[in-house]
C-alpha cells in the first residue's frame, strides 16, 4: 500500500513538473529590471510573454541586492528589458556575469536597452564624483514621462517581434492600443496640471526632471545636498529659507526615502510632504505603468488645491 | 426717447461684454490647442520609426573598466616592542572588461609592503578569463583567483566588514586568502524546487606564497576544490546560503591536506528602505586532516561566527568571534572577539574601527584596536551577492 502511495505521489509530482514546464513552453521569458518595464512588456506581449521584474516598485532601483536567485531567472530568460544610463550598475552586471546566457549579455538577441532613442535630459558636460552620484549618460529616471513609455514601449515591440516574427501582429496591435490609450491619458493628465504650470516645488533626490517638463511643474531645489547624499542640516536650512521666499508648499518624496528631513522642512515652512510613486507596484493600487501616472497626478492634485 | 436711448446704452455694454467674455474664451481656447498641438507634437517626436539609428548610450571606447582602490591601517597592541603600526597596506589595482561575445577578463594587481621588511612588492592576484556562454548552465574560468572554498576565502579584504580576515583564514591559508592558478567550472544545477544551487569544481597549483596548509607542490598532484552552494530567498526581505566545501592538495610536508568546510550566510535587508537597515550573520566551520607523516594525520579545526547591524544609512555595527587551530600543530589554538564601528559615507569610502581580543594557548593574550580606511576610484566592478 505504501509502495502504491509512493508510485502515486512521485507520478503526480512528474506530472505536475511537466505540466508546469509544458504551460509556460511557447511563452517569450521576458526579465525587467523595475516593474515600468515589466507593466510596458506585458501590455506589448500580451499572452505570448511571461514577465518577470527583478526589482519592486518601492524599492530604490539605484540599490538592489544582487540575489543568487535572480540568476536563476536571467539564465532561462529570452529577453532582458534594463534602464539602462548605468542606472542598475550596481546590480545588473554581477547578475548578468553569472547568467551563463549569451542571449541577454549587452549587444546579444534579448538585451533591451529600453533608453534607446529617448531624448536624455541633464547630460553631464563634466563628471566627477565630488558631484555625488551622478549619471554621465543622462538623468536616468526617463519612463516618469509617459511620452517615453511609448518609446519604451517600442524597444521592447522591436526585441519580441525579431525573436518572435510569428505573432508580430498580436504584437503590434498591443503596441498601437497601448500608444493610443497613453496619448489619450496624458492629454487628460497634462490638461489636469495645466493649472498649477510653473509652480515650485522641492524633491528630495533628483529624479524627477522627466515628469516636471511634461507635467509643468519646476523643481527647484533637493533635500540631497548632491545626489545619493544624505540631506544635511546646512542643506534643510537653505530649502527651509528658500520656500518661506518663495511660497514653495510642496515637498514630493519617493516611497524609499524616509520622510523625517521632508517633515521637518514641511514644519518649518507649513509645506506639505507628497509621497510619489517612482515606479509601477509602488503602491497596491499602481498595477499598471497607467495607474502609476493616474496615482502621481491624483496625489500631485489633492495636494496643490 | 430716454428709454430707446437706455436700451441702445445696455445693447451696446452687453455687446461690449460680449465681445470680451468671447475673446477671453478664445484665448483660453487657442492656449489649450496651442498645448494640445504641443503635445501632439511631442507624441510625433516621442514615436521613432523602427529605422531611426539608435542614440548612442555608452562612450565609443573600448577600454577596460580601471579602478584602484587603497587600504590603509593603523592599529595598537597591547604587546611586543612595537605596538603602535601605521601603514598603507595595500593598493588594488582591477582592470576587467568582456573580452569579447563569449568571455570576460579580469586583472588583479596588489601593491603592498612587507611589514618586516618594509619592501614594496606587487602581486598579480587575480588574471582570469571567464566563459558568458557555455552551454548547460556551465561557466569556466582559466587564469589566477580565489578559489571557492567558504564565503570569506573568496573576497578580497576590501570588501570583507571586518578590518582583517578571521584568524581561521589567516591560519589554514593566508592573510588574504587562499589563491589557486588552474581552472574552475560550475554549474547551476537544475533542481525540482527551483531554488538555486550551484556546484564548482576547480583544479590547479596553489597560488601565491605557499600557506600551512597548501603549497604548489613538486609533484602532479594538484589541488582540488569541491563547493556546493544553496541559495534560499525565506522572503522578500530576508535570504539564507548554505554552502558545503571541501579541498585536498599537497602540503610542505610532502603528503596531502583534505579540510572540508560548511558555511551559513543568513542576510535580513528591508526591501523598501534598503540602504538604511540590513543584518548579516555569517559562519564558517574547517575541518583540516593534514598528513604530516605516513602514520600521523593532524585533525584540526577552527571557525568563526560574525553579525553586522546596520542602523543608519552610514553606519554599522558588528561582533564577530574567532577560534581556530593551526594546520600543522594540533596543539596551538587560539579564540579571538571582536567589536566593529563602520562608517561608510559613500560607496566609495569605507572607515572601520575594530577592538579584538585574542586568547592563546600558546603565548600571550592581547589586545588590540584598528583602524582601517578603504577608498576607491575609478570604475570597479559590483560585487556578487
Amino acid at each position: 500500500m505504501s509502495r502504491e502511495r509512493t508510485r502515486f505521489a512521485a507520478g503526480l509530482t512528474l506530472a505536475c513538473t511537466l505540466f508546469a514546464y509544458t504551460s509556460g513552453l511557447g511563452q517569450l521569458k521576458v526579465v525587467t529590471t523595475l516593474p515600468d518595464l515589466e507593466s510596458i512588456a506585458k501590455l506589448i506581449g500580451g499572452e505570448q510573454v511571461d514577465v518577470y521584474s527583478i526589482a519592486t516598485g518601492f524599492q530604490n532601483p539605484h540599490f538592489v541586492d544582487p540575489k543568487p536567485s535572480y540568476i536563476l531567472r536571467l539564465s532561462r530568460a529570452d529577453v532582458f528589458v534594463t534602464v539602462g544610463l548605468d542606472l542598475e550598475i550596481g546590480w545588473v552586471p554581477p547578475l548578468l556575469n553569472s547568467a551563463r546566457n549569451s542571449r541577454i549579455q549587452k549587444g546579444g538577441e534579448g538585451y533591451v536597452d529600453a533608453s534607446t532613442n529617448v531624448p536624455l535630459l541633464q547630460v553631464p558636460t563634466s563628471a566627477s564624483r565630488a558631484q555625488g552620484d551622478i549619471h554621465i549618460y543622462g538623468n536616468p529616471h526617463y519612463w516618469l514621462d509617459p511620452l517615453n513609455g511609448k518609446i519604451i514601449a517600442r524597444n521592447i515591440f522591436e526585441t519580441l517581434v525579431r525573436l518572435d516574427p510569428d505573432h508580430r501582429s498580436i504584437y503590434e496591435s498591443n503596441l498601437k492600443k497601448f500608444t493610443e490609450t497613453l496619448d489619450a491619458k496624458t492629454k487628460v493628465w497634462v490638461a489636469k496640471m495645466l493649472p498649477y504650470s510653473g509652480t515650485k516645488i522641492i524633491a528630495y533626490h533628483n529624479e524627477w526632471p522627466y515628469f516636471e517638463q511634461r507635467f509643468g511643474l519646476q523643481v527647484v531645489d533637493f533635500l540631497e545636498p548632491k545626489p545619493g547624499i544624505p540631506p544635511t542640516s546646512s542643506q534643510l536650512l537653505k530649502v527651509i529659507n528658500e520656500m518661506k521666499r518663495d511660497q514653495i508648499k510642496i515637498i514630493i518624496i519617493s516611497p524609499y526615502f524616509t520622510t523625517e528631513s521632508a517633515d521637518l522642512v514641511a514644519r518649518n515652512t507649513g509645506g506639505k510632504v507628497v509621497t510619489l510613486a517612482t515606479s509601477v507596484a509602488a503602491s497596491e493600487q499602481i498595477k499598471t505603468y497607467f495607474d502609476l501616472f493616474d496615482y502621481d497626478i491624483s496625489q500631485l492634485l489633492e495636494a496643490l488645491r | 426717447m430716454n428709454l430707446f436711448r437706455i436700451i441702445r446704452i445696455l445693447l451696446f455694454v452687453l455687446c461690449l461684454v460680449g465681445s470680451d467674455a468671447a475673446a477671453q474664451m478664445d484665448s483660453t481656447a487657442v492656449a489649450d490647442s496651442l498645448l494640445l498641438l504641443q503635445l501632439q507634437r511631442s507624441m510625433q517626436q516621442a514615436a521613432p520609426s523602427i529605422q531611426q539609428q539608435p542614440a548612442p548610450r555608452s562612450s565609443l571606447s573600448t577600454n577596460p573598466d580601471i579602478s584602484a582602490i587603497g587600504d590603509f591601517r593603523s592599529s595598537y597592541t597591547t604587546i611586543g616592542k612595537r605596538k603602535v603600526e601605521t601603514y598603507f597596506n595595500e593598493l588594488e589595482l582591477q582592470v576587467v572588461s568582456v573580452v569579447d561575445p563569449y568571455a570576460r577578463a579580469e586583472f588583479l594587481f596588489s601593491f603592498g609592503k612587507d611589514l618586516n621588511t618594509g619592501e614594496l612588492g606587487i602581486e598579480l592576484e587575480v588574471a582570469t578569463l571567464t566563459s558568458l556562454s557555455l552551454p548547460y548552465q556551465l561557466q569556466l574560468t582559466l587564469g589566477k583567483f580565489k578559489p571557492v572554498f567558504g564565503k570569506v576565502n573568496i573576497l578580497h579584504p576590501h570588501y570583507f566588514s571586518f578590518v582583517d580576515f578571521p584568524r581561521v583564514i589567516n591560519n589554514y591559508f593566508d592573510s588574504e586568502g587562499m589563491f589557486m592558478e588552474g581552472a574552475s567550472i560550475s554549474w547551476l544545477v537544475p533542481n525540482p524546487y527551483d531554488f538555486y544551487q550551484e556546484l564548482t569544481f576547480e583544479v590547479g597549483r596553489a597560488g601565491s606564497e605557499p600557506n600551512a596548509s597548501l603549497v604548489p607542490g613538486e609533484t602532479d598532484q594538484l589541488l582540488c576544490v569541491g563547493h556546493l552552494k544553496n541559495f534560499f530567498d525565506l522572503s522578500q526581505n530576508s535570504t539564507l546560503e548554505i554552502g558545503f566545501s571541501g579541498l585536498t592538495g599537497p602540503n610542505r610536508l610532502g603528503f596531502s591536506t583534505f579540510i572540508e568546510g560548511v558555511d551559513l550566510t543568513y542576510k535580513w535587508k528591508p526591501l523598501r528602505y534598503n540602504v538604511l537597515q540590513s543584518f548579516t550573520w555569517q559562519s564558517e566551520l574547517l575541518f583540516a586532516n593534514m598528513r604530516s607523516t605516513d602514520a600521523e594525520v593532524l585533525r584540526t579545526n577552527g571557525g568563526f561566527s560574525f553579525i553586522e547591524y546596520q542602523f543608519e544609512k552610514r553606519w554599522f555595527l558588528g561582533a564577530r568571534y574567532d577560534f581556530s587551530g593551526f594546520p600543522d600543530d594540533a596543539t596551538r589554538k587560539e579564540q579571538a572577539a571582536s567589536l566593529l564601528l563602520r562608517f561608510q559615507p559613500t560607496e566609495f569610502q569605507i572607515l572601520a574601527l575594530e577592538y579584538r581580543f585574542t586568547d592563546r594557548n600558546y603565548d600571550r593574550d592581547f589586545s588590540q584596536v584598528l583602524l582601517r580606511a578603504i577608498f576607491g576610484i575609478g570604475t570597479h566592478a559590483a560585487h556578487q551577492y
